[in-house]
């Protein structure tokens, strides 16, 4: 089993979520984040008064698969994702020893 | 009697699933079944040899057991009794408790333990007070509750205050049973535990609660826990979202709404009677002791029974905002709104007996509302969090109804939703409460603070909340005399109430469509700030997941993108003179003149043009206690025109002829007014009242060619205007015009200054002008 993780740009959520779905994948957790990485931190303007946006907003998408999904799950993200623009995120994955549901008590990949 | 621990368990399952057996009957029941068992305990351990008593305290002991109770239990062990063998006894009688699976809360005390305990900690104190006998020395055990209940009584007046914190801190920490959507049926305020509180009161002999519903209230709050503790088999006392429709089903109710209305209606009960109940307790306390160290809102209640005047027909007395002996609600139906303000504004409660007397006697307010009326309603709700606690009190009253008769519809409403955590009423008042710290960020502080108020008023409705919204909106505004403008503003506000959050978290914001999208929606900058503020407030108030640093990064960047699109920061044009004004104006001498207006009095000055004179008028007119509501002025030429508008602060006329001869005499430096006006600052108390957001002096870049625009946002107070002409007098410039007006208790005031040479000032002067103005108002 593998941990998928996924940064991307808010607005993309709604898209990687659809992606997800179709390709049958129906659980997942998504958290609030900020940083940077290329893209950097830009300045603007509000008010007269310039203020530096040093981390920019982002979503986490962390979802569990089977090692054999691993590479369409993460194909489906990056399609899904993408603006072509810079800032567009990043997408790894992890190997994961063991899942437990906590409402049942099944483990591996039963518990996907 | 002696039931074995196995038959117990049984007789209780089969009790918990008896046909028809529920509420009253059962938690008695229950309370009997086990008082049997652990009789039977104490007996087969041969308690009573040891001369030992055995009692049920805290619901147990007021047989008010729950499926799920904890069994409270105290066995009370006399002084000649060794420690070895008191031990023993507990075990005897605790073990087959815990064996068969029962929470117990237990403790083993002599009658002088039991005495110190009650003492010291008030908590076990309202357990103690429903003291029951159930086994062994029935003379032990009735001597430890009459001596504990005679140390209650001789020591109320001084534990009561710590009974009162106690619950001010639970009520801070658990919320209200009204309006939570998912309330702690004993913890928050309104639950069980002020129910208990309020028994505990009564028996100090101090005050006594109002009677009406309470005991229905309370076991409405019971049965609903005995059905949680079934549906659940836990024990838990808050009632969380996805057990509502279950134990809905249990009771026999349609659906979990039915269920939190009524939680929510008994949760109000309790709350009124404690409300009252410690209201009488202050009363009778500061009458027994002439002091008294019980807190009320920020301020402590002092001793004197002095009364301050706070507003037209509102004064303060022993720490609550009352009716004026010259106030006459029957002819004066925004009485109720002004004093509403005023007791929220300076941080107090509205007594009683007062808001009794509003609802009885004032007539109903013309539609649509006078000035004044709006006003009052702006000041109330910029009150941020100190207006929470009046508007319920209205509301509990009936008052708030009847002012605004949709309210009902949204009065109470559960809102089935995750992130909400409270009814949609008092989400709308939280929302308001949260908009006042904001009114800074915006050139209409009333807008912002009544759209807050009425954003979700949809949601009474059937349908989209929204649509539903705007509708009960365009209605709504016009009654309380907003204008055609203000009324489109407001329906605005609330057709796109969600339209920054959605726009924010799903659409990309570097698409040049996004934002354009939203400068279309939007139209105008103020708009768009009105809108950012109420987002901002909406979120607040709807629960810790709505908001978060996260999204306001998001909502920001497309509120400073939209910004960008919209530019431009329109501000007030300048005044058109009548004819009369000019020929006042030609003659270049001075001149004063008051005339009643639509809405208090309009006073016209007319004086040889110079720096400091709008600080002077200004602070003239403060002298003579007139609140300065709004004021245009002008310079041509030589000379200065200054049109204001005015409000006698305590509905007293004012002296024409005193207020022109002041004004000369400060004109011709014969009158001190700041020196003045500094003393009579002096000689009054000062009051904590609420915490307005700090004043904010922006330049408006680009706004004229001509001259400097400084615009300041602050929270109007006594002299506000007078020190912000002496802070521009004192840089030596000229007001060649100003535009001041006060919203609710908000001022939002527009300076253009002129330099010595008569032009604009450099980017330099202007940054140290509006920091000279924001200092003069920290």
């Amino acid at each position: 089993m593998r941990l998928i993780t996924a940064i991307i740009k808010p607005f993309k959520l709604d898209d990687v979520k659809s992606g997800l779905e179709s390709f049958g994948v129906h659980g997942l957790t998504v958290s609030e984040a900020s940083g940077y990485g290329r893209q950097k931190g830009h300045t603007e303007v509000y008010r007269g008064a310039e203020y530096t946006v040093d981390l920019v907003p982002k979503v986490r998408v962390e979802v569990l698969v089977e090692d054999a999904d691993v590479d369409d799950v993460m194909d489906v993200i990056v399609k899904a994702a993408a603006s072509g623009r810079i800032g567009d995120g990043k997408v790894w994955s992890t190997p994961v020893d063991t899942v437990i549901r906590v409402r049942t008590g099944e483990r591996g990949p039963d518990a996907l | 009697m002696t039931v074995e621990a196995t038959a117990y368990g049984e007789r209780r399952a089969e009790l918990l699933v008896r046909p028809g057996m529920s509420g009253p009957d059962r938690r008695r029941s229950l309370a009997d079944l086990t008082d049997a068992w652990i009789a039977g305990l104490f007996a087969d351990a041969d308690g009573a040899a040891t001369g030992a008593a055995l009692v049920a305290v805290g619901g147990y002991g007021r047989r008010e057991l729950s499926p799920g109770s904890d069994l409270d239990v105290l066995l009370l062990r006399p002084r000649g009794l060794a420690d070895r063998s008191a031990a023993r006894l507990a075990d005897l009688i605790w073990y087959p408790v815990w064996d068969a699976g029962v929470r117990l809360d237990h403790a083993v005390r002599t009658p002088a333990d039991a005495r110190r305990v009650a003492a010291e900690d008030v908590r076990a104190l309202l357990g103690m007070l429903d003291l029951r006998h159930i086994a062994g020395d029935v003379a032990l055990s009735e001597g430890v509750r009459s001596s504990i209940l005679s140390d209650w009584r001789g020591l109320a007046t001084k534990r009561l205050p710590d009974l009162q914190a106690a619950a001010r801190e639970r009520a801070d920490r658990a919320g209200d049973v009204a309006f939570a959507l998912e309330p702690d049926l004993k913890e928050s305020r309104g639950g069980l535990r002020d129910a208990t509180v309020l028994r505990a009161i009564a028996a100090s002999w101090v005050a006594d609660a109002p009677h009406a519903g309470l005991d229905e209230a309370q076991r409405t709050l019971l049965d609903v826990r005995d059905a949680l503790h079934t549906v659940t088999g836990r024990s838990t006392d808050r009632l969380v979202l996805q057990e509502q429709d279950a134990v809905a089903h249990h009771l026999g109710l349609l659906d979990g709404d039915q269920v939190l209305l009524q939680v929510g209606s008994a949760g109000r009960t309790i709350a009124y009677a404690s409300d009252v109940t410690w209201h009488r307790v202050e009363q009778a306390v500061i009458t027994r002791r002439g002091r008294t160290r019980f807190l009320t809102g920020p301020r402590r209640i002092s001793a004197t029974s002095a009364r301050a005047p706070l507003a037209d027909g509102v004064v303060e007395q022993d720490g609550e905002a009352v009716l004026a002996r010259d106030a006459r609600p029957a002819q004066d139906g925004v009485l109720i709104l002004r004093a509403a303000a005023a007791a929220a504004q300076n941080g107090l409660r509205l007594a009683p007996h007062a808001i009794d007397r509003l609802a009885a006697e004032c007539p109903p307010i013309p539609e649509p509302w006078p000035a004044p009326a709006r006003d009052a309603l702006v000041s109330l709700l910029g009150a941020g969090s100190a207006a929470i606690a009046v508007w319920e009190a209205l509301d509990q009253a009936g008052l708030i109804v009847r002012l605004i008769p949709d309210w009902g519809r949204v009065r109470s409403r559960p809102q089935r939703n995750a992130v909400h955590r409270f009814t949609v009423d008092r989400h709308l008042v939280e929302a308001a409460g949260r908009a006042a710290a904001l009114t800074r960020r915006v050139d209409r502080p009333d807008l912002l603070l009544v759209g807050a108020l009425l954003h979700d008023i949809g949601k009474g409705w059937p349908g989209d909340h929204t649509e539903a919204g705007m509708v009960v909106v365009a209605d709504v505004a016009p009654r309380l005399g907003f204008d055609a403008r203000d009324t489109e503003t407001l329906v605005t506000l609330v057709r796109h109430h969600l339209l920054l959050p959605d726009t924010a978290t799903r659409r990309d914001l570097d698409d040049p469509a996004t934002v354009t999208m939203v400068a279309a929606a939007v139209g105008t900058s103020e708009l768009l700030d009105l809108l950012h503020a109420l987002t901002e407030a909406d979120a607040l108030a709807t629960g810790p997941a709505a908001w978060s640093d996260w999204k306001a990064m998001l909502v920001a960047d497309l509120v400073a993108r939209t910004h960008a699109v919209l530019r431009g920061h329109t501000v007030a044009p300048p005044l058109r003179l009548t004819v009369a004004q000019e020929s006042l104006l030609t003659e270049g001498q001075l001149a004063v003149s008051i005339e009643a207006a639509a809405y208090g009095l309009e006073v016209t000055v007319a004086a040889p043009d110079r720096v400091g004179l709008l600080a002077t008028v200004a602070g003239v007119l403060t002298l003579h206690r007139l609140a300065v509501r709004g004021a245009e002025t002008v310079s041509v030429g030589g000379s200065a025109l200054q049109v204001w508008t005015v409000l006698p602060e305590f509905g007293t006329a004012a002296d024409v002829a005193a207020v022109r001869e002041d004004v000369r005499r400060a004109i011709e430096g014969r009158l001190d007014v700041t020196d003045r006006l500094r003393r009579r600052d002096e000689a009054y108390p000062q009051r904590a009242g609420h915490s307005a957001p700090p004043a904010r002096v922006d330049l408006v870049p680009g706004a004229s060619e001509t001259a400097t625009v400084v615009e300041v946002r602050a929270h109007d107070r006594p002299a506000l205007l007078h020190r912000i002409g002496s802070a521009l007098a004192d840089a030596g410039v000229n007001v060649r015009s100003a535009h001041v007006s006060t919203l609710g208790s908000e001022a939002v005031d527009v300076f253009y200054v002129v330099g010595p040479n008569g032009g604009p000032l450099s980017a330099a002067e202007a940054r140290a002008l509006a920091e000279r103005v924001r200092a003069a108002l920290g």
